[in-house]
């Protein structure tokens, strides 16, 4: 019992000096473990300049870029041009997506230096037997800031915000007459590429607004050609469909062309919409027709249709030429003396688009967007 | 004698329904007009002659009436803007005419030019 207490307390002397000591040295020196936690990384990292020397239009054979990140949150709104979408957590049901050749080049990427996702798919891949694996470690956030880099969509992405009504400009850059007047993404202009200069007072005045380009499809380079000349412009937000009209007809799953002359029931007034039909339409299929409130937005504040964009008369000659032509256009005003003076505007300045009509009637809009339609006095 | 006087006063109040009805104005488009008669001034505010793309003179500052008169003697006077209007068609003359006199001080539905 004494001999015990006699050891007591050197013993407990020792422990505390142990201690102190144990603590010292991790606040001088980090400890082993936190300095070594780095056995999630793959072992061959590269930078932003080798991923950007590998995105090429259309993309070489033997190279592979992919996107470790959930899709819908993170790939369709914005990704690596040229990269395919093949999260971590669905790796192995996405197998099939890998080139059959072992020797490929695969890129993986994430969202940066915290995230894990492209390093476990590369350990995936690799145990699959590919042998040229390379992780872009800092990710899709150094890609995109890098000057002259721009961001890619998908086409769920494009589309969602077209239903959306999203303050956005959705540029076609094929040739005007052979593609997209035979069909395109609804309200998307026309800017062919090899007229970007002649036509770029199309492109909004505000820099910071987003512009999304497409053409053809991954062979094509067009979208990108124009993404570059926009951005060398100022324009700050500009993105690329890749996948481009191709994916968007699978999406979209009709062309965006419509044979809506058929559709429409014209009314008794030249230009005018069929009072019945146009009730009738706005009941069972609202987004058929591409609906103009051509009211001051003091009028609209007060209640306008839910799916009707605002463009005041005042301010529709200059955004005439940006009409889409894929389906009707409908000029809705308060008695029909404004939408029809926009019919009349778009036959003046712009003849060649058909199927604009407008509502020649007493239209009554409530806060809900409910409304009310007589016959003109 | 009587049978001859009868028969030319009969000629002359026909000759002059002729006439006047030559003379009427014939009625157009209420909403082409509005759209040509913004044009005008657009037109001439551009080239200098006017302060304002506002039309000077809107529908509801006469009646229906004096509309018509002014259409039918073609007085076109107090509008300005002498090289546009001289430029205009019959058919666009219709149309403003139609729009300005459906919209007149008298008319269901008076309208201002914003």
């Amino acid at each position: 019992m004494s001999i015990t207490r006699k050891l007591t307390l050197p013993a407990t002397i020792l422990a505390v000096a142990f201690l102190i000591a144990a603590c010292t040295a991790t606040t001088l020196q980090p400890a082993p473990e936190a300095a070594t936690d780095t056995g999630w990384q793959y072992h061959a990292i590269v930078d932003v300049d080798f991923v950007g020397q590998h995105v090429k239009v259309p993309m070489a054979a033997d190279v592979m870029i992919i996107d470790a990140r959930p899709k819908r949150a993170k790939y369709d709104k914005g990704h690596i041009p040229m990269a395919v979408s093949m999260p971590t957590s669905q790796f192995d049901k996405l197998a099939g997506l890998l080139p059959a050749n072992k020797d490929t080049l695969l890129i993986f990427y994430c969202g940066g230096l915290k995230c894990k996702l492209s390093h476990k798919s590369a350990y995936k891949a690799e145990a699959l037997g590919y042998t040229n694996i390379k992780v872009f470690a800092k990710g899709f956030p150094a890609w995109m800031k890098k000057q002259g880099n721009y961001a890619a969509v998908s086409a769920d992405w494009v589309k969602k915000q077209i239903d959306r009504n999203a303050d956005m400009v959705i540029v076609d850059a094929r040739p005007k007459r052979k593609k997209y007047d035979k069909g395109h993404i609804p309200t998307a202009i026309s800017i062919p590429d090899s007229q970007f200069n002649k036509h770029v007072a199309r492109l909004p005045a505000d820099k910071n607004k987003p512009l999304v380009f497409y053409c053809g499809g991954l062979k094509c380079k067009l979208s990108h050609k124009s993404a570059r000349k926009a951005l060398a412009l100022g324009y700050t937000n500009v993105k690329v469909f890749a996948k481009g009209y191709p994916a968007w007809k699978k999406v979209a799953g009709i062309a965006a062309q419509t044979p809506a002359s058929k559709q429409i029931k014209a009314g008794a007034e030249e230009g005018s919409i069929d009072i019945a039909y146009f009730k009738k339409i706005m009941a069972t299929n609202p987004k058929s027709i591409y609906l103009i409130d051509v009211r001051d937005k003091d009028e609209v504040a007060t209640g306008t249709l839910k799916t009707a964009v605002n463009i005041p008369v005042d301010d529709l000659e200059d955004k005439i030429k940006s009409l889409p032509g894929d389906k009707p256009i409908v000029f809705i005003c308060g008695t029909g003396a404004r939408s029809g003076e926009s019919f009349y505007m778009v036959q003046d300045i712009r003849p060649g688009l058909k199927n604009v009509y407008y509502l020649d009637a007493e239209l009554t809009v409530r806060k809900d967007g409910s409304f009310s339609v007589k016959k003109p006095l | 004698m009587l049978g001859k006087t009868m028969l030319g006063l009969f000629t002359l109040a026909l000759a002059v329904v002729f006439v006047d009805a030559a003379m009427a104005i014939e009625r157009g488009n209420n909403r082409k007009g509005k759209y040509v008669y913004r044009k005008v001034y657009k037109a001439c505010f551009e080239r200098g002659a006017v302060a304002s793309k506002t039309p000077p003179v809107s529908p509801d500052t006469k009646t229906q009436a004096e509309w018509t008169t002014l259409f039918d003697n073609r007085d076109f006077g107090q509008f300005g803007c002498p090289e546009e209007w001289e430029k205009l068609s019959d058919k666009d003359i219709s149309d403003i005419y139609t729009y300005l006199h459906d919209h007149a001080s008298d008319s269901p539905t008076p309208a201002k030019c914003k």
